[in-house]
């Protein structure tokens, strides 16, 4: 048996495997190991395409396997969830997820139950997370303690703070009520742009990110902790645009302006891929310990791409327009949801680590939002494109009546 | 091995060489206090690698140049870690996988093998044990010493070295002539169309495996990318050879195994990919890149390609399987310009972004690359083989540079004409 070298870091398999990967495992069999030596929960194991060899890098993979903790070792979770914006759906299906796999779950919304910011989804739907058995509170997050009842948890995943004044008070309470792990969703926007992608982890960030603020008080407040980095999200229940700002130009015919020359890369996932990644991370805490994982799909895609991805997916034609956003005098960022650079992180902790796996599939899924989108009633609905219009005009295209 | 001038020269803070050996020095420290590395766990030994970590932190890059008593001990300092950053890739890296056949020696034929990959690929079965033998047409010497290569490691290389002199299209001869001989493994280095392959087959039936050099040019162009081994490919490409002859491996029954490069690099390359940015580098030329320059391509090193090719000898893992073998960053057009200046010490350069459509270059290429992302992910090897590139691209392009370029030496010369053409219209593009 390989020995297990554990430290107040993640695990390393110090010697190369010798009895554990033998030619008589099917190859299909991942099984992970932790340092618990008993593993009284291991129940279903998950087949996957490859055996995963473990291989010496400065993240410290793990060995060969990954297991799926069954239903036995059931955890209490609290998630702190932000109450808008694009992080707001992961908490959503993050809790049903975590339901279903039997742990206890509460979700505390920042702000106020009745507060407007409630009637937009994913809060509108939070029904669904009551009735799979979770609970749901609101409060300010420096009352968390409160806000809980006083109930004390094994994992605390706050996906709500941008900086160490909003996760702190979260944070101190969560050490000195015991909670064993904690989890942070920070932001893949701190790295640094470089002259090579993806961006990996362990590659350097911004100092000054109120995120790495964050990540660097966990990891010297909690043995054991994790940092989740996302880019982009699409899924049922979204608080923010994503492919909605496609479609709304494709549908009526509208030109699609995308700022350079829509080569620029960006990772957009399925909500469902960063849920699963989170909940490996929840019930493997040991494999997941002292990481800091990439919370993305495992493939980019250029803008030009995603906007032909989207007309695809809707069965109707795209007409791409670039422009340089300084000569048209626009603020990028007003005009275009999605970073005018290369923006691309790649999952690779997630897959050495957990073995996790990506099912974002943009062609397939995309087909599903239209679909949504048009039930919604979405591409009936009015609406203003004044940005877009200013971006033709000083391209002397012609706007669609 | 980096140029010790160039380590003098180099400002600490801004040598990005350093900068890597700076983080690898600090994580084989750490390692070895967190008891990672077999024999780590005598205190002593802990004690002493806590005593170099402070005194590595306290050898952070400085801000200015004036340091170079610092610099000094430092390298003192970085040579001795690099033996146990060596040691550490040697110990903690796992070798071939699940195969127990590694260690015996085998009687292996290259197809090719005095060119380029094979050139590496050969000295490392060589220095493994095994039986080499290389089927060319005796156009270029068999063995040639390598920039680097000692003149004993040389000797001894060459003196083992087998030749079987023939031309591969000559499938009646290619037939005849290996199955006389008989071959256990056979690479196919240079093989481009799947004909080629059957008269090898036919001559050996009892072939263990048959490694194949393919190539990441037949992935279907994409979108979504990285390209991944099971991504759809392009029956139509200018690769189809090689997708031919991947199926017809498959086809025969025969226990093979398929590497997917992207673009390689590194000393003795006859493609220009480093030496054209080498060349107007040298010459204080702009370079002209086509389109917006953020397009993202990959190079890989020959020496961890060559690496690859032996971890998939005999491994059963590789039993049947294709892998992308490449570097593990990807890098854009003008981030490529901008380290091939870093790695060979020139100023950063200036580019000249054009169109090239408005542009007509004849059958000459203005720029060695794709105009398009290309790119796969090397993630399968990693995980299946347990491979992983020994060099990053600044110093990868350092080691073609100072044993190839920086010596003098370089396969084609300096053609500047389309860079005129370009240069006289000089036409900025949007980026």
């Amino acid at each position: 048996m390989a020995t297990l070298a554990s430290s107040s870091s993640s695990l390393l398999l110090s010697s190369p495997p010798s009895k554990l990967a033998q030619a008589s495992l099917p190859p299909s069999l991942r099984l992970s190991f932790s340092s618990y030596s008993h593993l009284s929960s291991l129940v279903s194991i998950s087949p996957s395409s490859f055996l995963a060899c473990p291989a010496s890098s400065r993240r410290s993979s793990v060995s060969a396997f990954t297991v799926k903790a069954s239903a036995a070792e059931k955890k209490k979770v609290l998630i702190v969830n932000t109450n808008s914006g694009g992080h707001a759906v992961i908490g959503f299906y993050l809790a049903k997820e975590l339901l279903g796999s039997g742990h206890e779950v509460t979700i505390m919304t920042v702000g106020d139950e009745n507060s407007d910011k409630m009637k937009k989804p994913p809060f509108n739907r939070f029904n669904e997370i009551v009735s799979a058995g979770g609970k749901t509170v609101w409060g300010d997050p420096a009352e968390v303690g409160n806000v809980v009842g006083g109930v004390t948890f094994d994992v605390v995943l706050d996906n709500n703070g941008k900086n160490l004044d909003a996760v702190r008070p979260v944070a101190d309470w969560a050490k000195s009520s015991g909670v064993k792990q904690f989890l942070f969703i920070s932001s893949a926007g701190i790295y640094k742009p470089a002259d090579e992608p993806p961006h990996v982890e362990g590659d350097v960030v911004k100092p000054d990110a109120g995120h790495v603020q964050v990540e660097k008080y966990i990891s010297e407040n909690f043995s054991n902790w994790a940092s989740f980095r996302p880019q982009y999200m699409i899924g049922s229940g979204n608080n923010k645009d994503c492919e909605e700002w496609f479609f709304d130009r494709i549908v009526r015919k509208r030109p699609v302006p995308i700022p350079g020359s829509g080569m620029q890369f960006t990772n957009i996932a399925h909500v469902r891929d960063l849920s699963s990644m989170l909940t490996l991370a929840v019930e493997n805490p040991e494999a997941a310990s002292s990481n800091i994982f990439n919370l993305v799909s495992d493939r980019a895609v250029t803008l030009d791409g995603m906007a032909k991805l989207c007309a695809q997916a809707a069965g109707l034609p795209v007409e791409i327009v670039h422009y340089d956003p300084k000569a048209a005098g626009i603020d990028a960022k007003k005009a275009f949801p999605f970073r005018n650079m290369h923006f691309y992180a790649e999952p690779r902790a997630a897959k050495d680590i957990l073995g996790w796996r990506s099912t974002t599939n943009l062609p397939e899924d995309l087909k599903e939002r239209f679909e949504e989108y048009v039930k919604i009633g979405r591409d009936k609905k009015a609406m203003q494109f004044e940005i877009d219009d200013k971006i033709l005009e000083s391209l002397k295209v012609p706007i669609p009546v | 091995m980096i140029d010790p001038d160039a380590n003098k020269a180099c400002n600490l803070g801004l040598c990005p060489i350093k900068r890597t050996r700076y983080n690898e020095a600090r994580s084989v420290l750490e390692d070895v206090l967190y008891g990672r590395i077999p024999g780590s766990e005598d205190g002593g030994t802990r004690k002493r690698a806590e005593e170099l970590l402070l005194e590595l932190e306290s050898k952070q890059p400085p801000p200015h140049l004036s340091d170079l008593l610092g610099l000094n001990l430092f390298d003192e300092f970085v040579n001795g870690l690099e033996e146990m950053v060596r040691y550490r890739r040697k110990v903690l890296q796992p070798k071939v996988g699940l195969q127990v056949t590694a260690s015996s020696e085998k009687n292996i034929l290259i197809m090719g093998g005095t060119r380029f990959i094979g050139v590496f690929l050969s000295r490392l079965l060589v220095k493994e044990g095994h039986q080499v033998t290389l089927f060319t047409r005796g156009k270029a010497p068999i063995a040639q010493q390598l920039p680097g290569e000692s003149d004993e490691e040389f000797a001894e290389f060459s003196s083992k070295i087998l030749h079987l002199k023939g031309d591969r299209k000559d499938y009646d001869f290619v037939k005849s002539s290996l199955s006389a001989k008989g071959f256990d493994v056979v690479y196919d280095i240079n093989g481009r169309e799947a004909d080629e392959v059957e008269p090898i087959l036919d001559a050996l039936p009892n072939l263990e495996q048959f490694i194949y050099c393919s190539s990441a040019g037949v992935y279907l162009k994409s979108d979504l990318l990285p390209h991944c081994e099971t991504d759809a490919v392009d029956p139509k490409s200018r690769h189809k050879g090689k997708l031919n002859t991947e199926s017809v491996l498959e086809s025969k029954g025969v226990n093979w195994t398929s590497l997917r490069p992207v673009y390689i690099y590194g000393p003795l390359n006859y493609n220009p990919v480093e030496e054209w940015f080498f060349h107007r580098l040298k010459a204080g030329r702009p370079i002209p890149i086509p389109g917006s320059g953020i397009q993202v391509t990959q190079l890989g090193h020959v020496k961890d390609l060559a690496r690859a090719f032996v971890q998939v000898l005999g491994n059963e893992k590789a039993s049947r399987q294709v892998f992308n073998i490449s570097g593990e960053k990807y890098v854009t057009f003008d981030g490529l310009a901008r380290a091939c200046a870093k790695a060979a010490g020139f100023p950063e350069p200036e580019l000249v972004h054009y169109n090239p459509k408005e542009f007509d270059f004849g059958k000459k290429k203005a720029f060695p690359f794709r105009d398009q992302h290309f790119f796969a992910s090397v993630e399968k090897a990693k995980h299946v083989l347990g491979w992983k590139p020994e060099f990053d691209l600044v110093e990868g392009l350092a080691d073609s540079y100072n044993l190839d370029f920086g010596r003098g030496t370089y396969r084609k010369e300096a053609d500047f004409s389309t860079d005129d053409m370009i240069l006289g219209k000089k036409l900025v593009l949007q980026a």
